[in-house]
């Protein structure tokens, strides 16, 4: 067993000069090497980081703006619901005011139709009693009825105030019947009528088969009326005067 | 019959007698450095596998610094990787037909233990300068500076010694065996000397980085007491 010094010594320098080669041209830049990845792995992470903060942000604001779409289109849909319920108010309301107008429309030309039909209804029911009176007047005794008038003719005469009878004596009196008077008619007739005024009077007799019976004597500012014509005139006058009210009424109540 | 503890020089340069171990060294120290020189030569940020496991060694070795010192691993790779890795191959080395470790003589382990003396000097005067290296052979008390002056060289001729004779013996041991059956039966006692080789790469590695360490703390100027929260100005009104 020997120790040599120069041994010593060679391995000694030996081991320091690997270990500066080694260091010069392993361990540092290995660790150069190792270094750099981390700092670019570091970079990286931080890019990325920011990038995803970046996506982030991106992303809310897309969620802000589909938020404010959605709200925006909340709106739009209620303020066409809203447009759309106003309209169809109006609508309704047009449709209910036009209805109405239609049923004013309907009831006025229905009351006007009830008036006319029977405004028709009754000329037709006067022509329908003048031809009733007219048939019944022929089939009567023409003598008895135009006594009967006669009488009521003379007392109508009589019913009339002194000047009126005054007033008549005074003008040409005309005498119209519902047939022509003969001769013995005629006189009967004056004779009666002189004796009614109190004076004798000249009478022009005049037939109107319209009157269907009686007696009218005719002055020039004097008419009193004395026939079966004048009293259904003086019914369909009261009838006229009567039944619009009552027929009005009738028809608001129907309607 | 020569010791087999007795080194033979290969040849003379004049006086100078260069024995195998430092033939050896010399084949080592050219295989890492062209090694390291191929494998650094195209680093890129994407490795290839032997750039990941070089990455990988040096990785290892700053984490261990780490873990030892809890400091910035760069000023103590370059030396006690180098020590980790050459120790290792000279170790390994023996595996190869007659080729004898250098570990395996005297001279190879004295020197590295050495060096770690050395650098133990070196780092810890670079840290607290030449006074606070003086001053921590004075701690915990200056009757203690004996005692640690002597420890200082003792835990140094230790690593020699453990180093050395794990090493010689796991040789004279295969050797030996090897002398007696040559054939297979000394493949296991091979395999446990390249585990050996390794833990006592391992453990010189370590044991260096923790003297250093240790010369480094105790070296270092004690850090002032804490400054504690200002007191309030109080004032008298009389």
């Amino acid at each position: 067993m020997n120790f040599d010094p120069w041994t010593l010594g060679f391995q000694a320098v030996n081991v320091l000069v690997l270990v500066w080669l080694l260091h010069r041209f392993f361990w540092t830049p290995v660790a150069a090497m190792i270094a750099e990845r981390q700092a670019r792995a570091a970079t990286l992470l931080d890019e990325a980081e920011a990038r995803r903060a970046k996506a982030e942000a991106h992303l809310a604001d897309i969620e802000a703006t589909h938020a404010a779409i959605g709200a925006e289109r909340d709106a739009m849909l209620a303020a066409a619901r809203k447009d759309a319920e106003a309209a169809r108010d109006a609508l309704i309301d047009a449709a209910r005011a036009e209805a109405a107008a239609l049923h004013d429309t309907a009831k006025d030309a229905r009351v006007r139709a009830a008036a006319a039909l029977k405004a028709t209804a009754m000329e037709e029911a006067q022509g329908l009693a003048l031809t009733i009176a007219g048939r019944l007047a022929a089939r009567l005794d023409g003598a008895s009825v135009d006594a009967a008038f006669l009488g009521w003719l003379v007392q109508g005469v009589r019913d009339l105030s002194d000047a009126d009878r005054k007033a008549l004596t005074g003008a040409g009196l005309e005498l119209v019947s519902a047939t022509l008077q003969d001769a013995e008619a005629q006189d009967h007739i004056s004779a009666a009528l002189s004796d009614a005024l109190g004076t004798p009077v000249t009478l022009r007799f005049r037939a109107d088969p319209g009157l269907i019976a009686g007696h009218e004597l005719h002055s020039p500012h004097f008419t009193l009326r004395n026939s079966w014509a004048a009293d259904l005139d003086l019914i369909a006058a009261a009838l006229k005067a009567d039944d619009p009210h009552r027929n009005a009424g009738a028809i608001s109540d129907a309607a | 019959m020569d010791s087999p503890l007795q080194s033979i020089p290969l040849f003379m340069a004049g006086p100078v007698p260069i024995m195998p171990a430092v033939v050896t060294t010399w084949a080592i120290m050219a295989v890492l450095v062209l090694a390291g020189v191929l494998l650094t030569r195209r680093l890129t940020l994407l490795p290839s596998a032997a750039q990941a496991a070089a990455e990988l060694l040096v990785g290892a070795v700053d984490q261990q610094i780490r873990d030892v010192t809890g400091a910035p691993p760069a000023p103590f790779r370059a030396f006690i990787g180098t020590l980790f890795l050459f120790i290792l191959i000279a170790n390994w080395s023996s595996l190869i037909p007659g080729v004898t470790p250098p570990t395996a003589t005297m001279e190879t382990p004295a020197a590295l233990a050495a060096l770690v003396f050395v650098s133990i000097i070196f780092f810890g005067v670079r840290e607290g300068g030449l006074g606070g290296f003086l001053r921590g052979f004075a701690l915990p008390n200056p009757v203690m500076i004996p005692l640690n002056m002597l420890e200082s060289i003792t835990r140094s001729f230790s690593m020699f010694v453990r180093l050395f004779g794990n090493v010689m013996s796991g040789v004279f041991v295969i050797a030996i065996v090897g002398s007696l059956a040559a054939l297979l039966v000394p493949i296991p006692l091979m395999a446990l000397d390249l585990l050996t080789g390794a833990v006592q790469a391992y453990i010189f590695a370590v044991l260096s980085m923790v003297f250093i360490t240790s010369a480094v703390e105790k070296g270092a100027p004690e850090p002032g007491p804490e400054p504690g929260p200002e007191p309030a100005l109080e004032t008298e009104e009389s």
